[in-house]
């Protein structure tokens, strides 16, 4: 047999002996089902849930030999994060996606579901440290924190440059939960901008009950008057962060006096806001991708074991004033226009 | 003879009452320009007021040596429920809707309590865990907007709106706290609800209905803190799922720094308010010091537990067993 002839042996054998060695390909093989699980943070007290839900269901569609769960947390909590990924391991399913919102959490189950031939596809949040140390998921799909807190920075830069608003003299950070590595790279990426601007930075926890975060909140800003930009790490705490520098006087619209207000995600709140000239930009990480994606990347390892290469980024796009009305008839068609306006709470 | 100073050291707010001498004075020495602004103590008053609601509430189901657990969700689901059948029953309606759940949610937890002779912390634990999911059911993670019409609603208004630059919640707080303390010192069923807490079988034997007592106070708590939520999204209706979340924990602080005993029959209104009002000022004070704001948890267990030590220390001189 030639070289040639050997390599092609080779290939064919490998080819016809892959599918059998790789976890869940017997399941598919035997006709039954599939059966994913994605164990989330993002629950029903958080409305991006639709975006993930949604993208599920498109998926489900084009795969029905699939089964695909979603579970999630409902309060702010790595411990019960992490007890639902334990319950969800323990069930044995073909697959998991996951958001690595703590990786010294995370790290013990996960190993142990991809030792035990379960492939992990992270969304949402990565696992943040160096090749070779972080926990051996398949892949990563989702958006960059950091890139987001330093995108939306540069924007606003640029908008200084612009003369649309006041240079940045003392930026809050204010985030809804301490533990979570993505929203503190969010701010991480926003200090970076901002302090190499010669801006101040302060992370101030607020809280996510809205009473107590806006009472924090105001504290804040009495107490460090030179606050100028406000950064909420999350849609929905925009329109308390507005409010509160609102009443306190301190013109919070966009423009060149007073305090600057940024966001992030693509729902209703953040769009509108932007829209309405409340906040300066918002970004989207691409939620529904992040719903799709994860799972058609395990379908494609678990059936014929491919594994990309590198991570897949979903985002982050910045959503200005002058693309909101696009987003905004984007996540219209998604939400349908009763719930767009409902969520809309400016 | 019982002097005014006499009266006042004999006090079940005593404690709570040295608390905000010590803390303002100390606020005023570390901090006297920050501290002393209209601005400032505007927003101490504001949540204070509405935390004192729903302390207030605590400290009364607290005497009859029960605990509720659940206010913080019920806080919360009334005030989504407010804002959420607002567009069908109007504000009016919404806010009486939102009462009559809050009500009820009081009544059921007391009805167990007391006729399932179940302990209370269990079933308020169930009732926060029931009406968060209920609130999260109900909104599928998102609270709907409040209309423009509504929020410019009198009513609306006169709940969460402004009297003379003061928020109408410092207003509603200061009526019930009087009110309140009228019926709890001045009334028979005040004085029921007392011997309910202080010696249980002592009040049945001298005829006191201590089941009606308990359940009747159940459901005026719940109904104090669905009052603080609507008065919270009358003001300010951008809320989120997470409304009331943890708000129990610090309503429980409150009344206990205020001078209640979890070994019932002893507390004060006017301390729970005062307890409120230490808690939000020192969240205030740490930040405007720049103490990372997660700090503040840790500052209201100290303090949490001092002023447990000394309100029983004063409780003790003053004749009580705890």
């Amino acid at each position: 047999m030639t070289l040639k002839g050997w390599i092609l042996a080779a290939t064919a054998l490998a080819t016809t002996a892959i599918p059998a060695t790789i976890p869940g390909a017997a399941l598919a093989q035997d006709g039954e089902k599939l059966r994913f699980v994605v164990v989330s943070h993002i629950g029903s007290n958080d409305p991006n849930m639709n975006w993930l839900t949604m993208a599920m269901e498109e998926f489900g569609k084009k795969y029905p030999d699939v089964e695909a769960e979603y579970i999630s947390t409902n309060n702010y909590s790595i411990q019960e994060h992490v007890r639902l990924l334990e319950q969800a391991i323990a069930t044995q399913p073909d697959g998991i996606a996951v958001p690595i919102v703590s990786p010294d959490a995370f790290e013990g189950p996960l190993r142990r579901a991809i030792d035990a031939g379960i492939p992990v596809v992270a969304f949402n949040i990565a696992d943040g440290r160096p090749e070779g140390e972080r926990i051996p998921y398949v892949t990563y799909v989702g958006g960059d924190e950091l890139l987001t807190g330093r995108k939306l920075g540069e924007y606003a830069l640029s908008q200084v440059e612009a003369g649309v608003v006041p240079a940045p003299k003392r930026v809050v950070c204010a985030s809804h939960d301490s533990a979570h590595e993505g929203l503190k790279k969010r701010c991480a990426g926003m200090r970076e901008v901002m302090e190499a601007a010669g801006a101040q930075f302060d992370e101030l926890f607020i809280g996510a009950e809205p009473a107590t975060a806006r009472n924090t909140l105001q504290s804040y800003l009495s107490a460090n008057t030179d606050t100028n930009y406000i950064f909420t790490v999350a849609g929905w705490s925009s329109p308390w962060a507005w409010g509160v520098a609102n009443e306190m006087g301190l013109s919070p619209d966009v423009d060149m006096e007073g305090v600057t207000v940024l966001t992030v995600d693509e729902g209703p709140v953040s769009i509108e806001g932007v829209r309405n000239n409340h906040v300066l930009a918002t970004n989207s990480q691409g939620f529904w991708l992040q719903g799709y994606a994860p799972l058609e990347w395990l379908y494609w390892n678990v059936k014929y074991g491919y594994a990309p290469q590198q991570d897949i980024l979903t985002g982050p796009i910045i959503i200005t004033k002058d693309n909101a009305d696009k987003w905004a008839d984007l996540v219209r068609s998604v939400f349908g226009e009763e719930a767009y306006n409902q969520q809309n709470t400016w | 003879m019982r002097t005014p100073m006499r009266a006042l050291v004999r006090s079940q707010s005593f404690g709570a009452v040295i608390g905000v001498v010590l803390m303002l004075a100390v606020f005023s020495i570390v901090d006297f320009s920050g501290w002393w602004r209209s601005q400032t103590l505007a927003n101490v008053a504001h949540f204070s007021a509405i935390l004192g609601l729903v302390a207030m509430g605590q400290a009364l189901v607290i005497i009859t040596k029960e605990i509720d657990l659940s206010v913080g969700s019920v806080y919360g689901l009334s005030g989504v429920a407010f804002i959420t059948l607002e567009p069908q029953y109007g504000v009016a309606g919404a806010i009486l809707a939102a009462l009559l759940i809050a009500g009820l949610v009081g009544l059921v937890q007391g009805l167990l309590v007391v006729k399932g002779r179940l302990p209370s912390m269990i079933v308020t634990l169930g009732g926060l865990f029931t009406a968060r999911g209920l609130i999260y059911v109900w909104t599928g993670g998102t609270v709907n907007n409040f209309s423009e019409a509504a929020r410019s609603n009198p009513l609306t208004r006169m709940f969460g709106g402004e009297l003379f630059g003061i928020e109408a919640a410092i207003f509603w707080m200061i009526g019930l706290c009087i009110a309140l303390n009228i019926m709890l010192w001045g009334t028979r069923f005040g004085n029921r609800l007392l011997a309910t807490g202080g010696a249980q079988d002592s009040a049945e034997s001298r005829g006191v209905r201590s089941d009606h007592v308990k359940i009747a106070t159940f459901t005026l708590c719940a109904l104090l803190a669905g009052f603080a939520g609507i008065v919270t999204l009358a003001d300010k209706p951008q809320t989120h799922v997470t409304l009331g979340d943890l708000m129990e924990l610090e309503a429980i602080a409150a009344a206990v720094i205020g001078g209640c005993l979890l070994s019932g029959g002893r507390g004060s209104l006017v301390g729970a308010v005062l307890g409120a009002f230490i808690i939000t000022s020192f969240r205030y004070e740490l930040i405007a010091l720049g103490a990372p704001s997660s700090w503040f948890i840790t500052f209201v267990g100290v303090v949490l537990i001092v002023a447990v030590i000394f309100n029983q220390s004063l409780a003790r001189r003053a004749g009580h067993s705890v």
